[in-house]
């Protein structure tokens, strides 16, 4: 069952044109993320699901209604902000239970739903604490707890975790995605971190300038991105792009500036066309792996985080970034050999940067 | 004398020197004046005695002759009345525009600068012009309030004793509403957005966004603004000055004009001082209660 249904949405902020034909449809109880780069239009996006900004044309649905001319407070959907926005004069416990006051619940029920959710976010003993008397992990849980007392339909996440500090940004990524499947409930998560949306959702949209790139499991993002852009963006470090010319045969790519390595790959291929050989740098390695290839590279620069090291090696003019996992042994100023896996290399058109089968 | 300008340029010397400057500015022009005007609330001061400082002491004398004299009920009762009603109109039209100009449409900020207007005139000019408009034959208001038929007679604002007071109000009140939107405006453009969003989502309407988040937040900058007015209404001297001098017959007398004409038109100056150190302790009360509200300024 969809929970949430959005058609050909499109969002213009006076002359620019923020949204361009969103269309995207959520399972029910399923947690999904938006990401892309600042400016992409995510947060716009969940903006305008909560209801708080309006949109130009298209329609979005929860649960089968359609919510476009419904006020934020009609739409039974709960938000935790970026900055939290916790009511700076209220204690936890009102911060909490703002919302059932609002629809003047019975007092019993406000105290035990109250309760049930602090206990829920470990806030029990915190509940007569103003605000500023909290820590940045503690406001988040608080802003987490004004929303899950309210049992929405729709849970959304404006980059809920990116004033926290690095440790606690990994903590609290599994204390949500927890969370969320306790609940039940459906979820939409904005971030620019694409390892917070690979780890915790079931489904991603990646978007730019506007415009949804694509869409899926986090998986099927990163083994078959559709262009360039979702190559690049998805896995960390970063994809290496390498500028390509397919040979005369249809089948050799030769590197441009480089002419004396080709890279042959046992696929159709217009000749001549100009692509970007897409690698993941743990596609690259310094020993022989089955019907690899391999080039003549320099080291240029070690990183070892102690269980992975990340190896920038010049092939031709390029640089490309190797992960490997432990230490490799090799050292800046030598030269190696780059053993390429070539079932895993990813094609990408030049003109388009749309991917490129064959 | 080396070691003296080294301190005053590079050590805490320069920290002292800046400490008395303000000690010395305060004493001169603050507490001695207040202290003085204490002393002489105590002692009984006239024009024959005003030059030297050995005057008899009567204790509080002068606030009992005060007190008992039968217009000080009538200046009281002007005085709260000028008070309560200025700070209630100017409060409530100052944050009503404050909360307009929050809103976003084209030329808010600059109409909002026009209200600054009306703050940086003299009183004393405001009131000669209030002077014009309230005038009882050829004023402005009275054409405006006959010709839309709100009343059949003229009023006679500045010389009709039931009404005198409230003309010097509602000037009043027009040269503090700007005073009151600015100060409010800035506490209001301090609420985060997001936080009336949450709001909004945990399902309040205006209505109730205005009395849970605005009004509670708004707590410290309302206190400064009352208290402020308090203390600035019971300095409002010009307008008085210049629209009915306390007159006719008292009827818009307030504390602050007749501690002015006791001392300085029937020279009975330390009456004068005994009206003025009142105020003053009342004014003290206000202060108070400014300090502790600005204690509750919230951080975002």
């Amino acid at each position: 069952m969809l929970q949430i249904e959005i058609d050909n949405l499109n969002k213009h902020y006076g002359g620019f044109h923020a949204l361009k034909n969103i269309d995207i449809a959520i399972r029910n109880g399923s947690f999904v993320a938006l990401v892309g780069p600042s400016g992409c239009g995510k947060s716009t996006l969940l903006r305008t699901l909560a209801g708080l900004e309006k949109t130009s044309s298209g329609d979005i649905r929860i649960a089968g209604t359609s919510v476009i001319a419904k006020p934020p407070r009609e739409r039974d959907v709960a938000m935790v902000f970026q900055s939290y926005a916790l009511y700076p004069h209220m204690d936890v416990e009102h911060n909490m239970n703002y919302s059932m006051r609002l629809k003047r619940r019975p007092r019993p029920e406000i105290a035990a739903r109250t309760r049930a959710a602090a206990e829920t976010l470990g806030l029990g003993g915190l509940l007569d604490r103003l605000p500023k008397a909290l820590s940045g992990g503690q406001r988040q849980r608080v802003a987490m707890g004004r929303a899950i007392v309210r049992n929405p339909k729709v849970f959304l996440f404006d980059e809920p975790l990116s004033n926290l500090d690095a440790a606690l940004r990994v903590h609290m990524r599994s204390e949500i995605r927890k969370l969320h499947e306790r609940l039940e409930a459906t979820s939409v998560y904005v971030t620019h971190d694409q390892v917070e949306a690979m780890t915790m959702a079931d489904h991603i949209v990646v978007m730019r300038l506007g415009v949804v790139e694509q869409q899926g499991s986090p998986l099927d993002l990163y083994d078959k991105p559709a262009n360039k852009f979702v190559a690049g963006f998805i896995g960390s470090p970063a994809m290496n792009f390498i500028p390509v010319v397919v040979g005369p045969d249809g089948q050799s790519l030769v590197i441009e500036q480089d002419l004396a390595q080709p890279l042959v790959l046992n696929r159709k291929l217009n000749p001549g066309s100009r692509l970007w050989a897409g690698l993941r740098p743990e596609h690259l390695s310094f020993a022989p792996v089955k019907g690899d290839l391999a080039l003549n590279a320099d080291v240029e620069s070690v990183e070892s985080t102690g269980s992975m090291t990340f190896v920038t090696a010049g092939v031709a003019s390029q640089q490309l970034v190797v992960a490997h996992s432990g230490r490799p042994g090799v050292e800046r100023g030598a030269v190696i050999r780059l053993h390429i896996s070539l079932e895993n290399i990813h094609l990408f058109d030049r003109e388009t940067e749309l991917a490129v089968s064959g | 004398m080396q070691g003296i300008i080294r301190t005053i340029r590079d050590g805490s010397g320069f920290d002292i020197l800046l400490l008395l400057l303000a000690l010395v500015y305060l004493v001169a022009f603050s507490a001695f004046p207040i202290i003085y005007n204490i002393i002489m609330s105590l002692q009984t001061v006239d024009m024959f005695t005003i030059a030297s400082f050995d005057r008899p002491f009567v204790g509080l004398k002068n606030y009992y002759d005060i007190l008992s004299q039968p217009l000080a009920s009538t200046i009281f009762w002007n005085t709260v009345k000028f008070v309560v009603l200025s700070i209630v109109f100017q409060l409530s039209i100052g944050f009503g525009l404050a909360l307009f100009f929050q809103q976003d449409f084209p030329g808010a900020t600059w109409l909002r600068g026009l209200f600054l207007a009306g703050w940086i005139m003299p009183a004393l000019v405001v009131g000669a012009i209030w002077k014009w408009l309230l005038a009882g034959d050829f004023g402005v208001i009275n054409y405006i309030l006959m010709s839309s038929g709100v009343t059949d007679e003229r009023i006679f604002w500045l010389s009709d004793p039931d009404v005198a007071l409230y003309a010097v109000i509602i000037a009043n009140v027009w040269l503090g509403i700007p005073f009151n939107m600015l100060l409010l405006s800035v506490g209001l453009a301090g609420i985060p957005r997001d936080v009336y969003e949450a709001a909004e989502l945990d399902g309040a309407g205006a209505f109730e966004r205005f009395r849970s988040i605005t009004l509670p937040l708004m707590r410290a900058q309302l206190g400064a603004v009352i208290s402020l007015g308090v203390i600035f209404t019971l300095q409002q001297f010009d307008l008085i000055a210049a629209l009915t001098q306390g007159g006719p017959a008292n009827s818009s007398n307030v504390a602050q004009y007749w501690s002015w004409q006791l001392s300085f038109q029937t020279y009975e100056i330390s009456l004068g001082s005994a009206v003025s150190v009142m105020m003053i302790l009342f004014v003290i009360v206000v202060a108070a209660v400014y300090v502790r509200s600005t204690h509750h300024e919230h951080s975002y």
